[in-house]
């Protein structure tokens, strides 16, 4: 008896596994999902990692990744009828990118999203970006240089470019679901667009020159409102919103010098905080901006082996930081009339009870809110000079 | 009977892993609920009126430290009424022990078997959970004493993980939410938590061998319970903020999830399950004591280990009936259980204690046998 339990002990163990399992050669890895919206279907395009390519022995002969399509009423069954075509099913575990064409995002993101926070298999790490002017399906469709696998190029992309430029937000699905629920601010999202020529970035072969024929890059930010794209920020505008909403990791400005040309800053830590006050029945805003940098690159004549010059860099820098913010709100307050910025939840969380009676009307008062900015602008270094090398040399 | 004792620590161990049990599962999304960015309040308040209640069963525990919650009740109330108020604690940690058994069920096949029947997974859950109660208290409580080891270990990997996701502003505004609204969902933690650990009376204080000691241990094993679940909350509204964290069914679980320490730690949220398993397991291995040895009491039986076997079928059975779907489950739950736990939990112990006053003098001239 003792021993007929030991045996089926030891058997248990080695002979263990899961209900449903399904080994690697049976899943289709899924980097990148693209949602199209078509005459009321959707068009769902997978990008799936053919793993015989992407190994380290075999493959390079064909394209590391393939996209699987398929139409349905619904995410969810457009996703299952894949199977129609793939051999495998799909597995979203690893996804890295989700893109939204431009139809789907003006009609709404907010039913197809349901799926993606449902369901098990999808995580909540990936980021969530629009094509503008496009489909996400072309978007999909393109080959990169650098990164074999275009999904993970354009993951590392937009991360590198949101740390070091801050003209683009990766937004994640679960960011993405807390701004669409939020009463106090609309979502944003980064755009994504193909360059260059528009056919044949499928093929393998436009990669075969230095400088490819078809590339995908980010653009900038995309404004929505409830669940709706309604328009694009610029460049100065999307670099305005993250500074806003303190997303800031570091960038380049250019400012003018006092006399002419211009000079970089290179900010190292860009700090705002957003407070929200209720005076008589009226909202406001503070911004309050802390900025610490260096000076990057001087290109006018101007001598800043004296502090005094780098005090003015810094009230030049500080000022231009206002107007961009300031600018940037009063465009979004007149065109979009969408309170990205997160103003009424500043308002909510520092007074939730005229929140309350606020909140019917948000979008009215949001256009007409007044928002007060104050910049901090803390210079450290110069970098290994000191004096450009145009500046003329002192005797 | 033979007897069986487990020391004060045994217990503490046990006490706090039933006190967080299942709140740390499903608790934050419960609290959050109702009382949005306000939960963590609503659970520190529980957690406080928690210690009084805790207070309640220690008073009602030491007036006769040799005998178990079913024995208690026939000395107080005579044999038949006595044997009635039994029966009924005795479904409430029946009814529990297959409410959890479908928690742990539900909560697998949610997030990481969902293509395994639950049937397997609480037949499974059920064995070891037989095996448990059959090798008897001082063995599990033995165990329990390892699995803390390990559910600290993680829940302070857990702590110092998510501590770079936290957003401070989530928080705000603090104390917004009304009075009621708070104090509705403190109700519901306070019995998930501290109410329903009447059934450590079954062991409390007749199978400890200091019971003055485990007095301290039952105060100090609910307030370390307590604050882990208030702990919890509070890192589910700091990360995920107050309308995810009502949103998720598992919210603890979407915490996890968002563990990434420099794209090297990440992913790691089925490890982190075992943190909730392990709680559960014990909470429910706890009601299941309950139950086999309470009906072996009423029922005057030498063993409690013969029906073991025949619960534990019962138990399988009413996990996978008792729900027909997830949101029944969380009906329940918010209504009917509470009022049969505040029923057994507090009104019982509360009727005990006003019989005991008109009947001490009696007590006393039997010199308490």
């Amino acid at each position: 008896m003792k021993r007929g339990i030991f045996i089926l002990l030891i058997l248990s163990i080695i002979l263990t596994g899961c209900w449903n399992r399904r080994e690697l050669n049976e899943l289709a890895i899924t980097l990148a999902l693209g949602i199209d919206k078509s005459e009321d279907e959707y068009l769902i395009s997978a990008q799936v990692v053919v793993p015989g390519e992407v190994s380290l022995t075999g493959g390079k002969v064909g394209s590391p990744v393939t996209l699987v399509q398929a139409r349905g009423g619904t995410v969810y069954e457009a996703i299952r009828k894949m199977t129609k075509s793939s051999p495998r099913k799909i597995y979203p575990g690893h996804l890295r990118m989700l893109v939204l064409g431009e139809s789907v995002a003006e009609e709404g993101i907010g039913d197809p999203l349901d799926l993606i926070s449902r369901d098990w298999e999808f995580r909540s790490d990936f980021y969530v970006v629009v094509a503008k002017e496009d489909t996400a399906e072309h978007i999909l469709n393109i080959q990169t240089p650098l990164e074999n696998i275009p999904a993970n190029k354009m993951f590392n992309t937009l991360k590198v470019s949101e740390e070091n430029w801050s003209a683009t937000s990766g937004v994640t699905i679960d960011e993405l679901i807390v701004d669409l629920r939020s009463e106090g601010k609309e979502a944003v999202l980064t755009g994504i667009l193909a360059t260059g020529k528009q056919e044949g970035g499928s093929s393998k072969q436009s990669l075969e020159t230095i400088l490819s024929n078809i590339n995908i890059q980010y653009d900038d930010l995309a404004v929505f409102k409830d669940d709706k794209l309604v328009g694009w920020l610029t460049e100065n505008e999307s670099r305005a919103y993250n500074g806003i909403i303190n997303e800031v990791k570091s960038t380049v400005a250019a400012i003018s010098c006092p006399n002419e040309g211009k000079a970089n800053i290179e900010v190292l830590d860009f700090k705002s905080k957003l407070k929200g006050n209720v005076k008589n029945g009226n909202p406001e805003v503070d911004i309050n901006v802390k900025i610490v940098g260096n000076i990057g690159a001087i290109e006018c004549p101007i001598d800043i082996s004296k502090p005094e010059s780098i005090e003015a860099l810094e009230k030049i820098y500080e000022k231009e930081v206002e107007e961009t913010i300031n600018n940037s709100i009063t465009s979004v307050q007149e065109k979009y009339e969408a309170d990205i910025f997160g103003f009424g939840d500043a308002i909510y969380r520092s007074n939730p009870k005229e929140w309350e009676s606020l909140k019917n009307q948000w979008n009215q008062h949001f256009t007409e809110l007044p928002v007060t900015i104050k910049v901090d602008v803390k210079l450290r270094k110069t970098g290994t000079v000191n004096n450009s090398i145009t500046e003329p040399r002192k005797e | 009977m033979q007897k069986v004792k487990i020391n004060s620590y045994q217990f503490l161990v046990l006490v706090i892993l039933f006190s967080i049990g299942t709140s740390i599962l499903v608790g934050p999304s419960a609290l959050a609920a109702k009382s949005k960015q306000d939960a963590w309040i609503a659970a520190l308040i529980s957690t406080g009126i928690g210690l009084l209640i805790v207070w309640l069963f220690t008073k009602i525990g030491l007036w006769f430290p040799t005998l178990t919650f079913v024995q208690m009740n026939e000395t107080l109330f005579g044999k038949w009424i006595g044997k009635f108020f039994s029966c009924l604690f005795v479904f409430l940690n029946l009814l529990f022990t297959a409410i959890l058994l479908y928690y742990s069920g539900s909560f697998l096949t949610t997030h990481l078997i969902p293509n395994t029947p639950m049937a397997a997974t609480n037949i499974l859950m059920a064995l070891i959970l037989v095996m448990a109660v059959r090798l008897g208290l001082e063995t599990f409580a033995r165990s329990a004493e390892i699995f803390i080891v390990i559910f600290f270990s993680l829940f302070i990997l857990l702590v110092i993980f998510i501590s770079s996701e936290i957003k401070f502003e989530n928080i705000e505004p603090i104390f917004e939410r009304n009075i009621k609204d708070i104090a509705q969902s403190s109700l519901l933690m306070l019995v998930v938590t501290s109410v329903n650990a009447v059934s450590l009376l079954m062991i409390f204080p007749a199978l400890i061998n200091q019971p003055k000691q485990a007095k301290k241990s039952f105060f100090i094993g609910n307030l370390i319970g307590g604050l882990v679940v208030s702990i919890i909350t509070i890192l589910c509204i700091f990360v995920l903020g107050s309308d995810a964290t009502a949103r998720q069914i598992y919210p603890s679980y979407g915490l996890a999830k968002k563990i990434n320490v420099g794209n090297f730690v990440n992913r790691v949220e089925a490890l982190m399950a075992a943190l909730w398993i392990i709680g559960l397991y014990i909470k429910m291995v706890l009601y299941f004591y309950a139950t086999a040895l309470g009906i072996a009491q009423i029922c005057n039986l030498k063993e409690y280990r013969s029906l073991t076997y025949p619960l534990g079928i019962i138990v399988v059975v009413l996990s996978l009936t008792l729900f027909s779907n997830v949101m029944e489950q969380e009906q329940f739950d918010t209504t009917i259980a509470i009022y049969i736990s505040l029923l057994i939990g507090l009104l019982l112990p509360l009727l005990m204690v006003f019989v005991y006053a008109i009947r001490k003098k009696q007590f006393k001239k039997d010199g308490g046998s």
